[in-house]
């Protein structure tokens, strides 16, 4: 029964704890069952705030009981990256070198989320410094719900597990190369990138400051856009946001009939996306075009080098962020992580204004695809989550490391590098059973109809809802 | 390009004042020349009316370049 419960949508627990029909304190109490029943396998969570979601559970039954006035996230238990600065919790961004950091205030998505009703059930594990090629997670490795010999994907990979497993709610991420599209695929839920510039990032530690996008990471799109709505608006200290922020909301339910669809030919084809996903990405194509949608064919010559451009400027910012700690206490970071800010602090700046040149030109690629199409098409990564050991073997040459690194990104950064909008939903599994995610790119600040896009799919497709094998 | 070797690479990090040795010196050495061969292919773009501004005002400007290969 309580499994049931907790894989309800936010949407429902919504009003279910509006209408009174279930109390926000029996919502907590299953979600605290399955985080014990499951996260010593999947280590989804860094710290769980067990009796302080407990007083807020009751707090918000008590709000309840008098008739106050409630937020749309009222009593929804919710779980953040452990990026996102929490007031008196831990915040450690999945390192030792942080693992004492408390924060004064909560990250503004937090504040936000809190300020919407929700309640904190714990801080969410993420490779080190939401970097990604973290080799040794001090938090205990994140496992793969659907297969635990897996990865889940990164670098808010507790925030797709704990979706995924039902460990909460619904969780959030942060994205900067896809860090929140990435474990939505392979975990077989749905992740928002929203537009660079809509959802404040102050409280988030930073990876990339001109490309870190807080997103929600959901069981459907419905709570996606539940989510991003209290997300979005100026706060204040994100001196980049736009002043009006949009309504993800507006369109949700209009369908896909009359929206243009461009599939990525470059991507849904390209040598490296493996078969299963190509037909999957290819099928859900053909659904959104049974649905009224008109959809066709568009390349973008130039993302092949996306993956590549993004390292070499995200991680130069990265480098820059975390240079002084590299110098002082290198041997602090896991060994990944350091031989990628290392990396990045030697790169020449010839080699780095070169890609700054190219993000430009990438951009303007998918700003003309946009001007043509409402929403693009393509696999949100080449293949289904693969095994952990083997990202963890060393690596032996320069034509590895592009290949480990560069190519999957590939799939990912272009919606990073333009600064746009992108959503993961699933589109179907393996014959192994793992899940596969469809990437839906948008155009700037254009959230409704890209979410409006993906729960047209969502609902036709059928694959919300798929839980993964894990007992009671 | 021709390859940087661990020596190369071992000096650059020395140079930026930052330690590197052991496996660290491998991996990285390699790291940076899967990049400078990725990018080095940047090269034979025509990147024309390419800024590299790294961050977009809310509303863009129209007429942003266009770039084909």
């Amino acid at each position: 029964m309580s499994t049931d419960l907790a894989y309800r949508s936010a949407t429902e627990l919504a009003g279910l704890i509006r209408a009174r029909a279930i109390s926000p304190v029996e919502v907590v109490q299953a979600y605290l069952r399955r985080i014990d029943r499951w996260d010593g396998t999947l280590h989804a969570y860094v710290t769980v705030c067990r009796e302080q979601a407990l007083a807020e559970a009751r707090t918000a039954e008590q709000a309840l009981a008098r008739g106050a006035p409630v937020g749309p996230l009222h009593g929804v238990p919710v779980a953040v990256k452990d990026q996102l600065d929490t007031a008196g919790i831990r915040t450690t961004s999945g390192s030792r070198l942080h693992a004492g950091r408390v924060p004064a205030e909560d990250a503004a998505v937090v504040a936000r989320l809190r300020a919407a009703g929700a309640i904190l059930l714990g801080k969410l594990n993420l490779t080190e410094f939401a970097l990604g090629g973290t080799l040794t997670y001090p938090f205990g490795q994140p496992r793969n719900p659907w297969d635990e010999s897996r990865e889940t994907g990164g670098s808010s990979s507790g925030s797709g597990i704990a979706a995924a497993a039902a460990l909460a709610a619904a969780t959030l991420g942060e994205d900067t190369g896809g860090s929140v599209r990435s474990p939505a695929a392979w975990c077989g839920v749905v992740g928002l990138r929203p537009t660079w510039g809509l959802v404040p990032r102050s409280g988030c530690v930073p990876v990339a400051w001109s490309m870190d996008a807080p997103g929600p990471l959901t069981r459907s799109v419905e709570d996606a856009a539940l989510l991003l709505s209290v997300m979005g608006g100026p706060d204040g200290r994100d001196r980049w946001l736009r002043a009006a922020p949009v309504d993800p909301r507006a369109d949700l339910e209009r369908g896909a009939g009359g929206l243009s669809i461009g599939v990525v030919t470059t991507l849904v084809d390209g040598p490296d996306t493996d078969r299963e996903v190509r037909e999957a990405v290819r099928r859900a194509a053909e659904t959104l075009g049974g649905l009224g949608a008109r959809v066709g064919d568009v390349a973008l010559p130039l993302v092949p080098m996306a993956g590549a451009v993004f390292m070499a400027l995200a991680d130069g910012e990265a480098a820059a962020w975390h240079h002084a700690t590299l110098r002082e206490r290198g041997g602090e970071y896991d060994a990944g992580t350091r031989r990628r800010l290392l990396t990045a602090a030697l790169l020449p700046a010839t080699l780095v204004q070169q890609a700054a040149r190219a993000r430009a030109a990438i951009r303007a690629q998918v700003d003309e695809a946009l001007s043509r199409f409402d929403v693009l098409l393509a696999p949100t990564a080449p293949t289904a989550a693969p095994a952990i050991a083997a990202g963890q073997a060393p690596i032996a040459s320069r034509g590895e490391a592009g290949r480990r690194f560069f190519t999957r990104r590939s799939y990912t950064t272009p919606a990073s590098l333009a600064g746009v909008p992108a959503l993961s939903v699933p589109c179907g599994f393996t014959a192994g059973g793992l899940p596969i995610g469809l990437q839906l790119i948008g155009r700037r600040f254009d959230e409704a109809t890209l979410l409006r896009a993906g729960r047209a799919y969502e609902r036709a497709a059928g694959w919300a809802g798929r839980r993964p094998p894990l007992p009671d | 390009m021709r390859d940087l070797g661990p020596d190369q690479v071992r000096a650059l990090a020395a140079a930026a004042g930052l330690p590197l040795d052991g496996e660290d010196l491998d991996e990285v050495t390699h790291r940076l020349n899967a990049f400078v061969e990725a990018l080095g292919g940047l090269a034979a773009l025509d990147l024309a009316g390419a800024e590299p501004a790294p961050t977009l005002p809310p509303d863009p400007p129209a007429g942003s370049p266009t770039v084909t290969r």
